[in-house]
């Protein structure tokens, strides 16, 4: 069977396409596109925005992946889409794209949970039988456990993502978008040494976030490190720093958020692999892309004699795959979402869809 | 508390030569050897009690003048509550001792400042320590060096504490105690005592209480 | 993908790597090893004095500043909490001591130095958790009068029921006594009270079924003695309404979900609360709107 998938819950589209051979062995993508709205350095993206480029993308990507995947309309099985969560208006220009290809191929629509979509494809791809997930990114924040045909939450964000809190103080540090916030973060923690105070907040298996920006953000404003920064001034930084106590860079900011907020997600994902008695952890969703994230949990995996299984960016990041993967999945059991119900929604919680593909 | 001792080691008068003014005090003499759990072997602890000591004073003196052959903790017995609170200052300043973490200048004044709940160690000398006035004195010596022996402590002892030994028991410390006095250095003055409608509560249930506040407050001596 | 090693626990720090035969201490032997701390059981100063030894082992996955600084709160945190509690007169294991400090300890293999974590010693408390005496009284209860809940009338089961409803309200009276010292328990299951003093000879989990040892000759489970409130490793000091309705949500919750046949006794453990605690009416009236949010915790467990 063969499903067409196509995500656009936040600043990416993907179309992304899917096989699963009848003799049940290992799925095979056949196309997986992409496409990424970026804004410049300091702004955020907005949802009007994000869809009309979304909108402006969509069928160019379809097009594209049925060409990458060399097949053609009669070989898909069902066209899969983002139900939610995510931002509404794009989420709505891709319910949009997928209704009409819907009536356009006469095939069936199934509404997947992005969420579900990561943890699916992240199984597919790291061949993890019953991990604890970490699922982190720009929108969400969650430690899921699988238990009777419910991906169940057992810690998650208490105010915004990790991934939003990275890019806001992107945004703060005029750091480039391109490719992504996160990635430049990453990047330029690695030139940082300085680990400045930060506020850790963890409650039993939940965190939050907002307390770490609001501090790394005053540090920012305190030290004259927000705004547009020019090359000169960043490269007479070492100088600055080497004094103890001396003013720190951009890079000990970033450095010092990266070590504060991953250890809290390592420390709450570490708490629920106790609970639940587990010892793989899958990290899916967009910062879980980031080495020094996968490196701290592969230390706490190793400390509880188990594994650490993540992705690399194809995956990981948004994409359409995924949402091929998650829906045919769904459609194999005899799920279909009616035109009439082929909504979308904002909230949509990982634990409400239930799970009829596993045990 | 009941603590079980764990090995009492009598040394009878007649195998030192005492001079004639003190052999008074050596006719009931009891230093206790004490093994604390944890701590290393190499490390045994001696603690003797004594009552009506005469020669305070000049004990202070030698402590003040900084004489190496009288380093000891020297506690005023009037505020230990119990074996328990006063080995738990033991523990607290070995530990210390052995972590590099001494506030003070050796591990026997550091026992002195561990049986304090605050940070000032020349007040905890004060409420805790040897006083011109102290009748009743209890003498730790934690065996820093392999020369500290049972023998070598107790023939010190024996000639230069005027008072009469008694055993280092929480019966006998109960007598000597101040509760008043010591629930005031823990500011524990308004500890609550438990109602006595509690199941199998004894009367001892307001005694205990203080007891154990007291070793948290030594624990957490401190803490920032 | 990261290999998997072989895990080993990591060496007890200073002093408990002692264990030399002069002294009565025999080595701390491990309970549990939970995420966040392991737990052994010896004593303190003497064998005259059972202890739990807490240990909260660095984490290497940290920042090395970061890690000290979370051990050291966290570890102090718990020690204070202990401490207070004992001085109000809750029932709460005492604190013997407590090294926030860290300590060196030299890796065995390699010979590097590294940061070992902080310890806490506190008393023992000897007893059941109260998870095992309810699952015991449940299972007592469902030997002796079946699982007909409805009949009526049978004196000896409304006199268990009477004892359990006087256990329950014991429990909440310890929870009272707890939020009314201004400290928070944030982990409280049934797993974290003791019920002092009871033997119900019951085998820990994952060693097969209870045995029907420890009882009184009739085969009742003892629900008398003092509850005591045990692990204060999330807890914290609040005057929040807020902290202090999730902590009885928790406990409800925790009976909800493993004493089926209990549950509907819970009014009980909120009478004691409210018996013990002068702000419980504005607590209770919290917890109603905890219980409507409900979040996700109602997935947990």
């Amino acid at each position: 069977m063969i499903a067409v998938g196509i995500e656009g819950s936040a600043n990416k589209i993907g179309v992304g396409i899917i096989f699963h051979p009848e003799d049940g062995s290992t799925p095979q993508v056949l196309a997986n596109v992409r496409h990424t709205y970026v804004t410049p350095p300091g702004e955020g993206f907005l949802p009007k925005d994000t869809a009309r480029h979304h909108r402006a993308w969509v069928v160019k990507l379809v097009k594209q992946a049925l060409q990458d995947a060399r097949i053609t309309v009669k070989d898909v099985d069902c066209i899969c889409y983002t139900k939610g969560p995510g931002m509404g208006a794009p989420l709505q220009s891709c319910a949009i794209a997928a209704r009409m290809l819907s009536l356009l191929w006469g095939k069936e629509l199934v509404g997947v949970n992005h969420c579900v979509g990561h943890i699916e494809m992240g199984r597919a791809i790291t061949g993890a039988q019953n991990p604890v997930v970490l699922y982190v990114s720009g929108g969400n924040t969650q430690v899921i456990a699988y238990s009777s045909q419910r991906y169940r939450i057992f810690g998650e964000t208490l105010d915004i993502a990790v991934g939003n809190c990275l890019d806001r103080f992107a945004r703060t540090l005029h750091i480039s978008n391109d490719p992504a916030p996160g990635y430049n973060i990453e990047q330029l923690a690695k030139k940082g040494k300085r680990l400045m105070d930060l506020p850790y907040t963890v409650k039993g298996m939940d965190i939050s976030m907002s307390g770490v920006l609001a501090a790394i953000d005053a540090l920012a404003v305190q030290y004259g490190l927000n705004g547009e920064w020019n090359e000169k001034e960043e490269s007479t930084g070492p100088a600055l720093e080497a004094a103890d106590g001396g003013k720190p860079t951009r890079a000990d900011l970033c450095f010092s958020l990266q070590e504060t907020v991953y250890s809290m997600l390592v420390e709450i994902t570490e708490r629920a692999m106790a609970h639940v008695g587990s010892k793989e952890v899958l990290i899916v969703g967009g910062v879980g892309c980031n080495e020094r994230l996968q490196e701290m949990m592969g230390i706490m995996a190793r400390d509880r004699g188990g594994t650490v299984h993540a992705t690399d960016e194809r995956y990981c990041i948004d994409n359409g795959i995924m949402i091929a993967q998650a829906g045919l999945m769904a459609y194999k059991t005899g799920f279909r979402t009616p035109l009439k119900d082929a909504t979308c929604t904002q909230r949509f919680r990982t634990d409400e869809v239930l799970v009829k593909w596993r045990d | 508390m009941d603590l079980s001792r764990i090995s009492i080691l009598e040394k009878k008068t007649t195998e030192f030569s005492v001079p004639k003014s003190i052999a008074c005090a050596m006719s009931s003499s009891l230093l206790e050897t004490i093994d604390l759990a944890h701590l290393p072997p190499s490390m045994p602890v001696y603690v003797a009690l004594y009552r009506d000591v005469k020669n305070a004073a000049s004990l202070r003196q030698q402590l003040i003048s900084g004489n190496a052959d009288f380093e000891y903790a020297f506690i005023d017995a009037s505020m230990v509550l119990s074996r328990a609170h006063a080995l738990s200052a033991v523990f607290r300043a070995v530990n210390d001792s052995i972590n590099g973490r001494l506030k003070s200048r050796n591990v026997h004044s550091e026992i002195v400042f561990s049986f304090s709940p605050a940070n000032n160690i020349a007040e905890s000398f004060r409420k805790f320590g040897i006083a011109d006035s102290t009748k009743d004195l209890l003498v730790i010596k934690v065996s820093t060096t392999p020369e500290i022996t049972h023998d070598s402590v107790a023939a010190h002892l024996s000639q230069h504490v005027e008072g009469s030994v008694v055993p280092f028991d929480d019966d006998t410390l109960s007598n000597i105690a101040d509760v008043t006095k010591i629930k005031k250095a823990y500011k524990l003055g308004a500890l609550k005592t438990p109602p006595p409608t509690q199941p199998n509560g004894t009367h001892d249930d307001g005694t205990k209480q203080l007891e154990l506040s007291v070793l948290g407050a030594i624990a957490l001596r401190g803490a920032t | 993908m990261h290999t998997t090693h072989e895990y080993t626990p990591p060496p007890l720090p200073p002093p408990f790597h002692h264990h030399h035969q002069t002294t009565p201490a025999n080595p701390p032997t491990l309970l549990t090893q939970g995420a966040e701390a392991h737990l052994y059981k010896t004593h303190y100063l003497s064998a005259a004095h059972p202890a739990a030894l807490k240990i909260r082992p660095s984490k290497p996955y940290r920042h090395p500043i970061l890690d000290r600084r979370l051990t050291r709160q966290r570890i102090l945190q718990e020690a204070r909490c202990l401490a207070k509690l004992v001085r109000e007169g809750v029932s709460v294991p005492a604190l013997y001591a407590v090294d926030w400090e860290g300590q060196t300890v030299t890796d065995a293999d390699t010979g590097a130095e590294r940061y070992g974590g902080a310890w806490l010693l506190m008393e023992w408390v000897e007893g059941d958790v109260v998870r095992v005496v309810v699952r015991e009284w449940e299972g007592y209860m469902l030997r002796h009068f079946g699982d007909d809940r409805d009949v009526d009338g049978h004196v000896e089961r409304k006199r268990e029921e009477d004892r359990m409803k006087d256990f329950l309200r014991r429990i909440g009276g310890a929870v009272g006594k707890l939020h009314a010292a201004g400290v928070i328990h944030g982990d409280l299951t049934t797993s974290n009270l003791i019920l002092r003093g009871t033997n119900l000879g019951v085998k820990k989990e994952g060693e097969g079924d209870a045995v029907d040892e420890g009882r009184d000759g009739l085969g009742h489970v003892g629900l008398e003695g003092e509850v005591v409130l045990i692990d204060f490793g999330l807890a914290g000091q609040s005057v929040q309404d807020e902290d202090r309705a999730v902590d009885l949500y928790v406990l409800e919750r925790a009976f909800g979900s493993t004493h089926p046949r209990t549950e509907g006794f819970f009014a009980e453990v909120l009478e004691g609360y409210r018996a013990s605690y002068r702000g419980s009416v504005s607590v209770l009236k919290r917890l109603e709107e905890v219980r409507m949010r409900g979040r996700k915790k109602s997935m947990l467990g």
